[in-house]
């Protein structure tokens, strides 16, 4: 499948930057292969014609196949020198791209995907949230979201109601802002970037901005990859694999309301890279 | 039309098993109650293969956000809204499915007429071999029972039921009893005889 406009004009990331070595090393986006040469930290990508834009923003490399209308999204929290930026390393996932950012906006599963960690079957109520689209700024928020955690994060020493926000700020790109343990009026950030290699391959690069002295970087690392793990193995056995956006081929209920307003946008922005062909559209 | 998927034992009470037939994701599970279901490999809410989810009393679970889908296939609880009263509306979809003889049957396309009645046998194995039906069944002296894809066969002076389905081109599952008590080492020996002389014509 060729990737349509747009899927195109988006940024993508590539990896962190401390995954290329020098010279040259090669990649795959959207179908198609891409080498990447580093120089020190000077970077060009080329496909087939000529060589794609370059940005290196957030400890990533970051590309676009296409003429995207916006720059590279912003990341405030980055800028924040109390924090710790940590990679957790590169997953690949059998499944469409937009699978995993709709799972990493869903709470519904934390109690039995991610038993005694982030949830409990003994509370597995989703309240009320909101979700809102930005028009502004073309992003999809979720606010108010609540969650009994049994042990919300590496540093946690008991169950706690966890408040989580969502920012979707493409269709391959989230990061989720969660109170930490140590500091409940501020956020840590956990941030999703999603490599599209085929309509149903993809890369995951999990990326932390996190409020935390206790724990160590391994520590965090660790978490961050089981609870990763957990949620592949929901991943590549959803089918289809590739995001049904046809009304009526799943059953969203109120808890839902994040994935059916993504869902939407997607519409909106007539996105089709790693969403299943539609029979209802003539 | 009738198509052995599995042998009964190999589905025991609070067991899930997913099953390829023709290309299509099945999962036959057992409750507590024993009756055995066999239903679409996929959960109605966002599609997560019910073979992964787990059996509590009567009810299939699905393993992404516990939604709990009682013995005819509706859901009757949706974990994230306790207070919900499901509407009848949601539910997985699900196969007319028997057991008989200790294979469990399923009629996909419900065209199948009453199911059919076997006498017992003794399960042996259900065995995977890269061959399409005709290459095998030249291999197998059977008599065709009335019931599709069921015969009666004797291989090495056993006497065997041998119920197959296909899961996908070139390859067939097979599913077989003993009628002759005692033989069952005799049974796997002949059956592993038969998988590697019809693999071998294949490749041939
Ligand atoms: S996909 Fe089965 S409960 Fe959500
Ligand atoms: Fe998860």
């Amino acid at each position: 499948m060729t990737a349509e406009p747009a899927a195109l004009d988006q940024w993508y990331v590539l990896g962190a930057i401390g995954d290329f070595p020098q010279g040259q090393s090669s990649r795959r986006l959207l179908g198609t292969n891409l080498a990447v040469t580093r120089a020190g930290d000077r970077f060009t990508i080329e496909s087939n014609g000529p060589p794609a834009a370059v940005r290196t923003d957030y400890g990533h490399l970051w590309t676009t196949l296409g003429t995207p209308a916006r720059p590279v999204f912003d990341l405030p929290e980055s800028r924040e020198s109390d924090r710790r930026a940590v990679y957790c390393g590169a997953v690949t996932v059998r499944a469409s791209g937009l699978r995993l950012i709709e799972n990493f906006l869903d709470l519904a599963h934390f109690p039995y995907v991610h038993t005694d960690i982030l949830g409990t079957e003994a509370r597995p109520e989703v309240a009320k949230y909101e979700v809102e689209q930005r028009r502004d700024v073309d992003e999809l928020w979720a606010t108010k979201c609540e969650f009994f955690q049994p042990k919300a994060a590496a540093a946690s020493e008991g169950g706690q109601i966890s408040r989580y926000m969502y920012r979707v700020v493409s269709p391959f790109n989230v990061m989720l802002y969660k109170t930490p343990p140590a500091a409940p009026d501020r956020w840590d950030v956990i941030a999703l970037f999603v490599q599209p290699v085929e309509p149903d391959l993809s890369i995951a690069h999990p990326y932390m901005l996190v409020i935390d002295d206790i724990s160590t970087d391994a520590e965090l690392i660790g978490f961050q990859q089981m609870i990763f793990l957990q949620d592949k193995i929901v991943l590549e056995n959803q089918r289809p694999k590739l995001l049904p956006l046809q009304p009526g081929r799943e059953t969203p209920t109120r808890a839902d309301l994040s994935s059916v307003l993504y869902r939407r946008w997607l519409k909106e922005k007539q996105l089709r890279y790693g969403v299943e062909e539609r029979t209802d559209l003539a | 039309m009738w198509v052995p998927i599995a042998l009964g034992r190999d589905v025991p009470r609070g067991a899930t098993r997913a099953v390829l037939l023709e290309g299509e994701e099945l999962v036959v599970w057992r409750g507590e109650a024993g009756t055995v279901q066999v239903w679409e490999d996929r959960c109605p809410h966002r599609g997560m293969r019910l073979s992964f989810g787990f059996v509590r009393g009567d009810a299939l679970n699905c393993l992404y956000h516990g939604w709990e889908y009682g013995a005819g296939a509706s859901c009757r609880r949706i974990p994230a809204h306790p207070d919900l009263t499901v509407p009848p509306t949601i539910r997985a979809k699900a196969f007319a499915a028997t057991e008989t003889g200790g294979l469990i049957l399923v009629d996909r396309d419900g065209t199948g007429g009453p199911p059919p009645l076997m006498l017992a046998g003794l399960p042996v194995a259900s065995l995977a071999i890269a061959a399409d039906p005709e290459t095998l069944f030249q291999l197998v002296p059977a008599t065709p029972r009335p019931d599709p894809q069921l015969v009666e066969a004797t291989l090495d002076g056993v006497r065997f039921h041998l119920g197959w389905h296909v899961p996908g081109p070139g390859r067939i599952m097979l599913h077989a009893l003993v009628l002759d008590p005692g033989a069952e080492s005799r049974a796997l020996i002949a059956l592993h005889k038969l998988r590697s002389e019809a693999e071998a014509r294949r490749a041939a």
